[in-house]
């Protein structure tokens, strides 16, 4: 499994100011976090503090411009090498020529790993998508792409998952299933998870630690422990002490 | 509401022939404006028919050959640049560059290196090769910015991620390429012709143009008219299907 260490993360960008001279403008941090084997961490703040940098640092798909990213003591890079890594995005990003199965048997494909039907199936029937195998991503409604997605990004059985709004697009109803569906599947095999999300909500029936950016550039303000016992029901979120976590949360993302 | 979208062009084509027919028995536009009924009737008369299929079996013959080629050489090419970026501007610049060469002030040239049989051939693969070249460049360009990087944190090495993802995005915009080409092909093909091909729809243009043969010119041309469509027609069906099943990466 994976522990994640972000070591004085910093990540600045070029751009052009009003006289069109290049200036670079700071994007996150100074950053310091560590999540350790098997948690279940939510990051949450205003738009453009940088959530979705502190994914992307992660993923392997950006690099900071100072301080250290390492999982498990590597650059995320080599967890790239070794296919334990999965990512889902607010869209889906499925492949539209291929169907249900498909799309699912991609990560084996590249791993070079056998996709054994056994596999198959059993992710299929955790996306809760029986029936469904051959069906092409146009054929399905949003939630069922984005179950696609996610179930996507477990197949290997990674040791870090990695979650970019992954119900954003959906309405209400549809992404409080989603929420439910994603901790069922997430209890299968327990990987570390680091999600990005709008919905403090959402982080809190989820996640074991909340994490608050402040705005640009995004540092840590608050880093909250979840004390609710897995799995949660829904009446969890009916339910004195969840609204007060969610209300002090809140609070805080508003001093953010 | 299909049946409309199909009758409406219909009555106007024929109402557009019906005009021909017209224009041409009256000599409105003069005695070079044949009536439609004047250009059909040379498809009946067997020696000029049995002309104009070997001209246009040739002259099929050598666009298919020059279309195949220049659309293999753009695709590989932009591959090529696509694979080592470092190419790509160099590479760039020479397919702006055969494409800046008029056709017609390329032909001479060819006539005296590729010599008269081959000179079509060569010449119908110029603007193809330009065409693909752009399209197969834009199609693999193009490919969603999110499935990149699910690719990339799959750990997907560069082989497997052109082949498993980027070339199969890039097929409606190569199949779009390809449409177009198709009419750049045949125009290369006549006038790689004109220059003194042994045969083909291009030397029968030429020579009945010279020789007052007004009918079997306009039938010449109504031939190559509609070799031109259908190519075009195929492909447009071939990229519509491709569309459906392939395009909408994001949706």
């Amino acid at each position: 499994m994976a522990t994640l260490a972000l070591a004085a993360v910093t990540r600045s960008y070029l751009r052009r100011s009003g006289g069109g001279r290049r200036e670079s403008f700071a994007a996150l941090g100074p950053l310091d976090l560590t999540i350790g084997d098997g948690e279940f961490v939510a990051l949450i703040g205003a738009s453009g503090c940088g959530k979705s940098t502190v994914l992307r640092l992660l993923a392997g798909l950006d690099a900071p411009t100072s301080g250290a990213v390492l999982i498990n003591g590597l650059p995320p890079r080599a967890l790239q090498a070794q296919h334990a890594l999965g990512l889902a995005f607010q869209e889906h990003a499925l492949l539209p020529w291929r169907s249900v199965a498909g799309n699912l048997r991609l990560p084996f494909e590249l791993a070079g790993i056998p996709a054994t039907t056994e596999r198959i199936v059993e992710l299929i029937s955790l996306a809760g998508l029986a029936g469904f195998e051959h069906a092409r991503p146009a054929e399905l409604s949003g939630g069922m792409r984005q179950r696609v997605a996610i179930a996507r990004a477990l197949a290997l059985r990674p040791k870090l998952l990695l979650l970019d709004e992954p119900f954003g697009a959906l309405d209400a109803v549809t992404r409080r299933r989603m929420n439910f569906e994603l901790q069922r599947i997430w209890l299968e095999g327990r990987p570390t998870t680091l999600m990005v999300t709008h919905s403090v909500e959402e982080a809190v029936l989820l996640a074991d630690r909340v994490l608050v950016l402040t705005e640009r550039p995004g540092r840590l303000r608050s880093d909250t422990r979840v004390p609710f016992a897995r799995p949660r029901p829904t009446q969890l979120m009916r339910s004195a002490e969840f609204h007060q976590l969610v209300d002090e949360l809140t609070a805080s993302l508003e001093r953010a | 509401m299909r049946l409309r979208g199909l009758i409406y062009p219909l009555v106007g084509c024929a109402l557009l022939l019906c005009a021909w027919e017209l224009v041409g028995r009256h000599e409105m536009l003069g005695d070079t404006f044949p009536a439609l009924s004047q250009v059909l009737r040379v498809f009946g008369d067997v020696p000029r028919r049995a002309l104009l299929i070997r001209s246009a079996a040739a002259t099929m013959a050598s666009a298919a050959v020059g279309y195949a080629l220049g659309a293999c050489l753009g695709a590989a090419v932009a591959l090529l640049a696509h694979w080592v970026p470092l190419l790509r501007g160099g590479l760039d610049r020479m397919a702006v560059l055969v494409n800046a060469l008029p056709v017609i002030a390329l032909a001479p040239v060819l006539i005296i290196t590729a010599g008269r049989q081959d000179t079509p051939a060569a010449l119908a693969a110029v603007p193809v090769f330009f065409l693909l070249y752009t399209s197969t460049g834009v199609g693999l360009r193009g490919a969603s910015q999110r499935l990149e990087m699910v690719f990339t944190t799959l750990g997907a090495s560069r082989w497997q991620r052109l082949a498993k993802f980027e070339i199969v995005a890039a097929v409606p915009a190569v199949l779009s390429g390809m449409k177009i080409a198709a009419s750049g092909a045949m125009i290369g093909t006549i006038v790689g012709e004109w220059f003194g091909a042994p045969s083909g729809l291009g030397v029968v243009v030429l020579n009945s143009m010279q020789n007052f043969q007004i009918p079997l010119l306009w039938a010449t041309v109504m031939v190559i008219a509609v070799i031109t469509l259908s190519g075009y027609g195929v492909l447009s069906l071939a990229e519509r299907a491709a569309r459906s099943r392939i395009g909408a990466c994001d949706a």
